[in-house]
């Protein structure tokens, strides 16, 4: 079984099955795990946010082929992502702040061979440089590990979880600031 | 009149000077203790084994600390702040409390559908009593006589009788229970329900739920004070406070990211939250219902039961 998503998201694009749809606040693990990544932009704030500040749409992010949602920014709206490999990722909005240029969302249904993790949430911010010229963006994410009961397989404990979330970040971080650093 | 202001003062702060938070941080296999006085870290106790949840006897002897990834609790002497003790208890030990006499040490296992039972003298698992589904908060009555157990995945709570170690009851509560909080009268139990975003009230004379009271997002533990009750909202990075007689909400207030670990102080003038994402704990003045404090813990703080020592 692979489930490197870790190796950034060439996983995700060589995975085609979903099929569980994890439920709110289901079973997990014993220990919530956290990833923080950030890149520098060379870019204001506004412009940047103006680029992941649509909750509706995550076309910023490469395996996204397609968003399609409901309630705009609203708390509670909701959004699936059709990643390019047909696979998709049912999430949440929870925490919404154009002012503090941050949000908040939580995945309500993904297959754990799409991104080894469950009660997976993460945060967004975009924040002026400390240069104070270009901007920091920061994604951050907490979450258990993709199984739920003890002595887990290796594609589906801890380190496998914070690897591919790690990568997820990583990749989406510098692909950001590619795209908007070159005009794209 | 003065004067004897002066003195109540005093005592107050004499007393809240002896009281301690003993901060499990999960993620950075330690333990951090906390002058709850002057709010200064006193000393790290390495743990590992990825360290959630905690029960210091009332007699402020032991701590008690619950190692998921070693199967393992481990007993430290809280005055000296060493490990003097380890104890093996297989499975996902989680959820923790200690009897009021501090003789029985009780350990939920988050994968079994089982309570073991440690004798703390033999420093030993004695007996295993069979509850619902991933157990988590566990609660001790103040008179010893009642264990609660908060059945997660069983969306119910076990009351179990501590004389027989039997299973006397099962009440059904909100979606996925996670914290218990017995109130020091023994009368009413509190669970924060994670699945339903509220909590439940028990009556632990009718053993029925008689009551619910909505709060923010993943709610983790509540805390009594004031007459009034405090839930960790997870999601929201904040705390939900309610009044008890009424069980109206009052108020939000914001504190540190993923809030989880809460706790009143002796004195019940303070409650002390620890924030999982901002590795900090914020302090809550009870009364007037705004943080007062910040305290830097180490990473991801979950201080999961009975944390504070008095």
């Amino acid at each position: 079984m692979r489930v490197r998503l870790a190796a950034a998201l060439a996983a995700l694009t060589t995975l085609a099955i979903v099929t569980t749809a994890l439920t709110t606040a289901g079973a997990h693990g014993p220990t919530r795990r956290k990833v923080q990544e950030q890149v520098e932009i060379n870019a204001t704030p506004a412009k940047v946010w103006a680029v992941i500040g649509n909750f509706q749409d995550m076309g910023w992010l490469a395996p996204v082929a397609r968003t399609e949602g409901e309630k705009g920014n609203e708390i509670g709206a909701t959004r699936r992502l059709t990643l390019k490999d047909g696979a998709t990722v049912e999430e949440e909005l929870y925490k919404y702040d154009a002012e503090k240029m941050s949000y908040s969302y939580r995945i309500t249904a993904v297959d754990v061979k799409v991104l080894p993790v469950t009660n997976y949430s993460s945060t967004i911010t975009v924040q002026p440089g400390a240069d104070g010229k270009g901007s920091v963006v920061e994604w951050a994410g907490a979450f258990y590990r993709g199984f739920p009961n003890n002595e887990p397989p290796p594609e589906l404990n801890d380190e496998a979880a914070i690897k591919a979330v790690t990568g997820l970040y990583r990749d989406g971080l510098d692909g950001l600031k590619k795209k908007i650093e070159s005009g794209s | 009149m003065r004067g004897l202001l002066a003195a109540l003062v005093l005592a107050a702060c004499s007393a809240a000077s002896a009281e301690q938070a003993f901060v499990t941080n999960q993620l950075s296999d330690n333990l951090t203790v906390v002058d709850l006085a002057n709010l200064q870290p006193l000393a790290t106790i390495a743990i590992g084994g990825k360290p959630a949840g905690i029960a210091i006897t009332p007699d402020g002897s032991f701590a008690y600390v619950t190692s998921p990834d070693d199967k393992a609790v481990s007993v430290i002497d809280a005055a000296a702040r060493e490990v003097v003790g380890r104890i093996a208890v297989g499975g996902g030990p989680l959820g923790i409390a200690v009897a009021p006499d501090g003789s029985t040490v009780y350990v939920a296992d988050w994968y079994a559908a089982a309570i073991r039972v440690i004798d703390a003298k033999a420093r030993a698992v004695v007996a295993d009593i069979a509850v619902g589904a991933s157990p988590s908060g566990l609660a001790v009555t103040p008179d010893g006589r009642l264990l609660l157990s908060a059945d997660r995945d069983d969306d119910s709570v076990s009351v179990i009788d501590t004389a027989t170690r039997e299973r006397k009851a099962v009440i059904k509560v909100g979606t996925r229970p996670f914290g218990v909080t017995i109130d020091p009268e023994g009368k009413r139990a509190y669970t924060a329900n994670v699945g339903s975003n509220d909590v439940s009230v028990i009556d632990l004379a009718a053993l029925r739920e008689i009551g619910r009271v909505k709060t923010g997002l993943r709610p983790y533990a509540v805390a009594l004070a004031q007459g009034r009750g405090f839930v960790t909202d997870q999601y929201d990075g904040t705390v939900s406070v309610f009044d008890l007689a009424t069980l109206a909400p009052l108020k939000r207030i914001t504190v540190g990211d993923y809030p989880e670990g809460i706790a009143a102080t002796a004195d019940g003038r303070r409650i002390i939250v620890a924030n999982w994402e901002s590795n900090t704990l914020s302090i809550i003045d009870a009364e007037a219902l705004k943080v007062i404090g910040e305290v830097k813990v180490g990473n991801g703080p979950r201080a999961f039961g009975a944390f504070l020592r008095r």
